[in-house]
């Protein structure tokens, strides 16, 4: 403050040197705005991470890590959840950009009733949702009786306790994180690009490779993101939904905290699974900002 | 390139077109041709229609009755991707993520034109708009000026048969946009471009077309060249719209001599053009007086009809200055007066004795 | 607040002194420590925190006018922080049934005050244990639809292995305890020669079944309602989830042979508040009629044995420690499982993952 009153007294500073100051205390003042958030942040989010880091290697040694690596057995089970996390994402990518256009797109009352479902299930208890699951995929659930009723089946297909069914209770858990930002980027596009498109001859899926996904493609990594990195983390809908025979890593650290007490090695596991996830981010958005030119930077 | 576009550009005719949202009745009988290579601008307020029958042409809206063709084909049912016809957008459209070549490259792309023509084209594009050397910039990195050549190139690269424009000046200043308008006129004229422009300026309208459509609830109003639609207006609705205007209204009494004659409401009996039918003695009249067009009796020996008053308000304009009169009756008259050095000009409270030609007042309404 | 403090500073001598006062005369109202404002008491929740709520807590309330607030679910681990930190929310917990031993050995619980508690007319088993507390007894049974199986259910696990003579999916727990004995009983080890447990036959006798396992299950209720669904025909579970179901004539029955017993575990977290009040509501939980009270409400039996005569004859063949049903069963080894619990967990995910 009192380089400002400094700088009004005295005789006008140079051009570059005002503007100079007045940047700086745009800093700092854009600093003191965000320091409650960045305390608050450190507090619950920086702290428990460092403690978690600090169980991992306690006592100076790295036999938790040599063990998460030792035999196939946490290896595998990392493998399938990255692979189960990605099924989840591109379903949810597949159903919730269609959803996301249509929010963007239509009138406001179909927008409000087609929030309001999208939302449903971020108000619906875990264990509530799963069980609807299995009032609809059991042996005997409504699925099965439909196809045995009207004779297009024999025998009750099994479609509760697989994979199939851990991935689907996922992706109706995880479709609001898709959505959400998917609707933001689109709603943020000048319908006029599309009617411009098609009036120079672009097809509907011209229209939709050449100007919607390249324009929100900020939209796709930032939902891609949110669900990849969450799916690592379910361990209720996957159990129950599994039938057990789905193993993902939370469930395998949760049952290593709260079983076993191996905080040590639950915690290795779990910086292991930051690590990972840390690495996918980097990666997509290094890849986002290869194909997205910035915004004040030169085309090439 | 210019001499492609003769033989590619067409004429454009709309013939009966209705559309209604719900009970809002947008176009109503609307019938109009554009013939090829004329600049024909739709005039109207906004609300008048004239965007919906714009997004007709295009085809993105589709009208409950009446049909479109262009170049002699009937594009009623086709989608906008298949009429082949140029848009320019109101606020540009630019694809904000693509530079300047490939935006205007675009519709070549989606025509699965070679690149190496498409190359040649583009160049050829942008140097008629003057942007060669603008090729790898984005959207965002160019001025409105500059935005708004880029989407008229991308608009003309593929030789549509009709060019659409919907109001594309809104956003430049005054400056730029005359140049604009002067400059879109030219390359207009140069290309042989059938055009349809959309605008509700009414300058704009006067200065870049060769006919004027004015439009209003829908409907077409008159059909014309600019000095017809400015001088003889069919309707105080058009002549209110185009240009400031003074609308008198008033009775035909018996003509004495070659001019009609009309008595104002405050007893003020003016002479008046006697082109077209004269209504008979008796008849009530509304009469168009355009400002410009009264001038100092005293500078103007010829007028026939001179008429005393009083200035009410005196605004100077550069150009020119404008009065507030008050006449006969309490009847209020705009004038505009030339700004020339032996110009008299006058004050809040003078006399003066206005003087104006028959032939610049018109019958526009018979009741 | 301060009152609190207070008490942690000189728990210790209130508790010394409250024994003593114990022995040498009754003690009255002023003599005993300050009360607290409630007893916050940890468990499984659902049905069985409204049953222990009507048996014993209800009682205690009135008696003492301390609140008794429960929370739930049982969560071993928060334990373990919780008295690391010595911030305890819990004034007791429950504990699950197989970590009894373990939560000994690693000085998470207080030793019960005899002298508050009276349980020398438990069972021995529940006698032995001087830190837990078990007022009740649990059992992991076979249990089946009676309307598959018309000619008679599966008598033994070796019959719950056969999928000639009793088809149909099944559901066993996603979890080596109790899988383990069971594989091995299936198997025609003998039930008092199953520990130490020969782990590599018992997984491999896994194997035979796995195919047949359609429902690896989680959670307690899962078995009950997967058998109401006919998801599954056969299940294991733990007797109390399917104990009213069949009071209620659901097509439902269990199998009492070769069930594996364990012990329903409460403990006072290690230096948690208000002890003395902690004992006194653990010692209500003692008294035999307010257990069978409970027992008939819930299917787990009372472990003081003077609880047996409160039951009434119609629920005596549901309850696990009945002396016909108890003769069928084996007390699972708690002290085996505290040493081998985490590498079966691992050999368990192993196990399961070489299935995928």
């Amino acid at each position: 403050m009192s380089t400002a009153d400094a700088t009004r007294a005295g005789p006008p500073a140079p051009r570059s040197l005002r503007v100079a100051l007045a940047e700086r205390r745009a800093a700092l003042g854009a600093f003191l705005l965000t320091a409650p958030g960045l305390i608050f942040l450190g507090l619950l989010f920086a702290m428990p991470l460092l403690q978690l880091f600090a169980l991992s290697v306690e006592g100076g040694t790295t036999e938790w890590y040599a063990r998460v690596f030792a035999d196939g057995l946490y290896t595998t089970i990392f493998l399938r959840t990255f692979e189960i996390a990605l099924f989840v994402t591109g379903a949810a990518l597949l159903i919730g950009y269609p959803v996301a256009f249509f929010l963007a797109t239509t009138t406001p009352t179909w927008r409000a009733i087609g929030f309001a479902l999208v939302m449903l299930p971020f108000w619906t208890s875990v264990l509530v949702r799963t069980y609807a699951w299995m009032i609809i995929l059991g042996r005997n659930g409504i699925v099965n009786r439909f196809l045995l009723d009207y004779g297009f089946i024999e025998r009750p297909m099994t479609m509760l306790n697989t994979r199939f069914a851990v991935v689907l209770g996922m992706v109706h858990v995880m479709l609001p994180f898709m959505i959400l930002p998917l609707y933001s980027a689109i709603v943020r596009i000048d319908p006029d690009l599309a009617r411009a498109a098609r009036g120079m001859g672009a097809s509907r899926l011209k229209i939709f490779q050449r100007i919607y996904l390249p324009l929100t493609l900020h939209g796709v990594v930032a939902g891609v993101t949110l669900v990849f990195v969450v799916s690592l983390g379910f361990y209720i809908t996957p159990a129950l939904l599994g039938g057990g025979k789905v193993t993902m890593i939370a469930m395998v650290i949760e049952q290593q905290v709260r079983e076993f007490l191996a905080w040590n090695f639950a915690g290795a596991l779990s910086v292991v699974l930051l690590a990972i996830t840390l690495a996918v981010f980097w990666v997509l958005n290094r890849w986002v900002a290869r194909r997205v030119p910035p915004a004040a930077g030169q085309g090439r | 390139m210019a001499s492609n576009s003769d033989k590619t550009s067409g004429d454009l005719s709309v013939t009966g077109i209705h559309k209604r949202y719900g009970q809002v009745r947008a176009l109503a009988d609307v019938s109009l041709t554009v013939a090829a290579g004329e600049f024909l601008t739709i005039l109207g307020p906004s609300g008048s229609g004239k965007t919906t029958l714009l997004k007709v042409v295009a085809g993105f809206e589709t009208p409950d009755e009446g049909d479109v063709r262009v170049g002699g084909r009937d594009v009623t049912d086709l989608d906008p991707a298949q009429r082949n016809i140029g848009m320019v957008f109101q606020n540009y459209a630019l694809f904000p993520h693509l530079t300047v070549e490939r935006n205007v490259a675009f519709p070549l792309e989606m025509r699965r034109v070679p690149t190496a023509e498409i190359r040649t084209r583009v160049a050829e594009a942008l140097a008629l708009v003057e942007l060669t050397g603008f090729e790898h910039r984005l959207p965002r990195q160019l001025s409105g000026g500059q935005q708004q050549r880029v989407a008229l190139a991308r608009a003309i690269v593929f030789r549509p048969t009709l060019l659409l424009l919907d109001e594309p000046f809104g956003a430049l200043d005054r400056k730029l946009r005359e140049s604009m308008q002067l400059e879109v006129r030219r390359l207009q004229q140069r290309l042989g471009l059938t055009t349809l422009f959309i605008t509700h300026d009414q300058e704009e309208a006067l200065v870049m077309s060769d006919r004027i459509a004015v439009m209003d609830s829908g409907r077409l109003e008159q059909v014309g060249r600019p000095r017809d639609i400015y001088e003889a207006p069919q309707s105080p609705l058009v002549a209110d719209f185009v240009g400031e205007s003074n609308i008198l209204s008033g009775t035909v009494e018996a003509a004495e001599g070659a001019a009609p004659a009309v008595r104002l409401e405050g007893g003020t009996l003016i002479r008046v053009a006697a082109d077209g039918a004269v209504p008979a003695p008796g008849a009530r009249v509304r009469v168009l007086l355009r400002p410009e067009r009264l001038g100092d009796a005293g500078d103007d020996p010829g007028a026939e009809n001179r008429i005393p008053g009083t200035v009410v308000e005196s605004i100077y304009l550069g150009l020119s200055d404008k009065y507030r009169l008050r006449i006969a009756g309490g009847i209020e008259l705009l004038a505009r007066m030339g700004a020339s050095r032996t110009a008299r000009r006058y004050a809040e409270g003078d006399a003066i004795t206005v003087g104006f030609h028959a032939a610049d007042a018109r019958i526009i309404e018979v009741r | 607040m301060s009152r609190d403090t207070g008490m942690t500073l000189t728990r210790r001598t209130i508790l010394l002194a409250a024994s003593a006062l114990a022995v040498s005369a009754a003690p009255t109202l002023a003599q005993e420590p300050p009360k607290p404002r409630q007893i916050v008491i940890n468990a499984s929740g659902g049905a069985q925190a409204a049953s222990l709520r009507q048996s014993y807590w209800a009682d205690f309330e009135k008696e003492t006018g301390i609140k008794v607030v429960d929370t739930s679910p049982v969560d071993f681990g928060k334990l373990r922080a919780m008295v690391d930190s010595g911030n305890i929310a819990w004034n007791i917990t429950e504990i699950g049934g197989q970590d009894g031993f373990r939560v000994t050995q690693m000085g998470l619980a207080e030793p019960l005050d005899p002298k508050i508690i009276d349980r020398s007319k438990f069972v021995p088993a529940s006698q032995a244990m001087t830190h837990v507390f078990s007022p009740s007894s649990y059992s992991t049974v076979i249990a089946y639809r009676s309307d598959v199986f018309t000619k008679g259910g599966p008598k033994s696990w070796a019959d719950f292995w056969d999928v000639k003579k009793f088809p149909g999916p099944r559901s066993l727990r996603n979890h080596p305890v109790d899988n383990l004995e069971a594989a091995l009983m299936a198997d025609g080890v003998p039930k008092d020669k199953l520990y130490p447990l020969d782990v590599d036959r018992a997984f491999k006798k896994l194997d035979e079944i796995h195919p047949h396992i359609s429902v690896w299950w989680t959670t307690g209720q899962q078995p009950a309602q997967m058998l109401i669904d006919k998801e599954v025909v056969l299940a294991t579970g733990w007797n109390g989830r399917f104990y009213g179901l069949i009071l209620d004539k659901a097509p439902l029955a269990i199998e009492w042979e070769g069930g594996i017993l364990k012990q329903g575990s409460w403990i006072v977290p290690k230096g948690a508040k208000d002890q003395y009040w902690s004992m006194k509501l653990l010692a209500m939980m003692a008294d035999p009629k307010r257990q069978a009270q409970n027992a008939m409400r819930l299917g787990y039996s009372g472990t003081n044995t003077l609880s047996e005569q409160y039951i009434t004859d119609d629920k005596r063949p549901h309850l696990p420690l009945e002396p016909g049903n108890l003769a069928k069963q084996i007390w699972l080894d708690q002290e085996w499982w505290t040493k081998n619990g985490q590498a079966m967990a691992e050999r368990w995910n192993k196990w399961m993952l070489s299935k995928q």
